[in-house]
């Protein structure tokens, strides 16, 4: 065997090596029985290693998965209108649903709709510094719940019932608590849970109907 | 009557894969089911030649959780296969990193004599092959694995692994010697 030719045959059997260099590495070869059978050798591996297809796990993974993704919930926006349509990376502004304890918390992912402009009131400076419930933001989510319901159509069903559903989770995060309220009115935890969660509601609020004031 | 999504990249519905991604983005898990075992096997096994078996699983359910969260950036520009198998690669690599087990990456030609045996069994030489690579050397098996398994160029291994596209060559050629070796 001869080193100076085999380091080449890597090279060559993956059809790298320059003609004159393949060329005389090739009469090197019809003569050298040694070097002959590292190539076949060499050519073999090579042959065999695609092979590899791997092996499924066990099914324990899959369920650890299917347990972690299904408390999220991506959803897409699909608007109904034709007139302008969104690239993915800009549609697939996703609702991520994570069932915290004590209540839904619900957040936008990905990058926003593009803005312009819209008939519904600026909220961003009403939700700013919030720290607890007030009429402020009641009066920033009835708006948006209103401009929401007057654009709904736009929206396919699929989208219009998981959107439901997101709210109404946080709804209910934000009834229980103040259920909760009612026995212990300075329980600071409850009180921030539920300033979060209206946050929270305005926050996809604003990000529908913003999103669909950008096909308008 | 909702209009479907047409994106800049538009996904194309050339098999059930693009499909089951437009699905699973709009949140549907039996469709992410469907292209987890679609795939799994062969992400599953890159995971067992780049980071043993010890922590493959572990690994294979980072990676789809991972790809659950970001498949939306998935622009259907390359197979669902091709961009998985990417996403799996990155993510492996980084893990190899985190764990600190390539200390011994791109070793010299000491680790060859000791991580290869002097002679294995060849009933066949898949099984043989398969119970060899898992011999090789990190840096090795890493080009190997990424070269001659997953269709990578050197160019792309140089840059996945930090490495010149001649060291990526080299240790190639050094691992299918050192699988002949082992195989002899």
């Amino acid at each position: 065997m001869h080193p100076e030719w085999t380091d080449l045959l890597s090279s060559y059997l993956d059809g790298e090596l320059d003609p004159v260099t393949a060329r005389r590495l090739e009469r090197h070869l019809d003569e050298c029985a040694s070097c002959r059978e590292v190539r076949d050798d060499l050519a073999a591996i090579v042959a065999a290693a695609p092979r590899y297809l791997g092996d499924p796990p066990g099914e324990g993974v899959w369920r650890a998965i299917a347990a972690t993704i299904d408390a999220d919930k991506v959803v897409t926006f699909p608007v109904a209108r034709p007139a302008r349509r969104w690239p993915i990376g800009l549609v697939a502004a996703g609702v991520l649903l994570a069932g915290a304890a004590g209540g839904g918390l619900v957040w936008w992912t990905t990058r926003e709709a593009p803005v312009v402009a819209i008939d519904t009131p600026p909220v961003d400076a009403a939700l700013v510094g919030l720290t607890g419930t007030s009429p402020k933001v009641d009066a920033a989510i009835a708006e948006l719940e209103a401009a929401l319901a007057a654009n709904r159509h736009k929206l396919d069903t699929a989208t219009v019932r998981v959107l439901e559903e997101s709210l109404a989770t946080i709804d209910r995060a934000v009834a229980e608590a103040r259920v909760a309220i009612q026995r212990d009115s300075a329980n600071r935890y409850l009180n921030n849970q539920i300033a979060i969660n209206l946050r929270k509601k305005a926050a996809v609020l604003q990000r529908a109907t913003r999103a669909l004031a950008a096909e308008t | 009557m909702p209009v479907p999504i047409e994106t800049t990249h538009p996904i194309e519905p050339r098999d059930s894969d693009y499909a089951d991604v437009r699905l699973a983005v709009a949140g549907d898990p039996a469709a992410f089911e469907r292209l987890y075992r679609r795939h799994v096997a062969r992400v599953h096994g890159l995971a067992r030649w780049l980071l043993g078996t010890d922590d493959c699983d572990d690994a294979v359910q980072d990676l789809f959780v991972r790809v659950w969260q970001k498949l939306s950036t998935f622009n259907g520009q390359s197979a669902f296969s091709t961009w998985l198998h990417r996403v799996a690669v990155n993510l492996y690599l980084r893990r190899r990193q985190e764990r600190g087990r390539d200390a011994s990456r791109f070793g010299g030609a000491d680790d060859l004599a000791s991580a290869v045996p002097a002679r294995a069994e060849r009933p066949e030489l898949r099984v043989a092959l398969e119970r060899a690579v898992g011999l090789l050397p990190a840096g090795a098996r890493e080009v190997f694995v990424l070269h001659d398994m997953e269709g990578y160029k050197h160019d792309e291994i140089a840059e996945l692994l930090g490495v010149d596209p001649g060291t990526s060559r080299s240790q190639l050629h050094r691992a299918r010697m050192m699988l002949r070796k082992s195989l002899a």
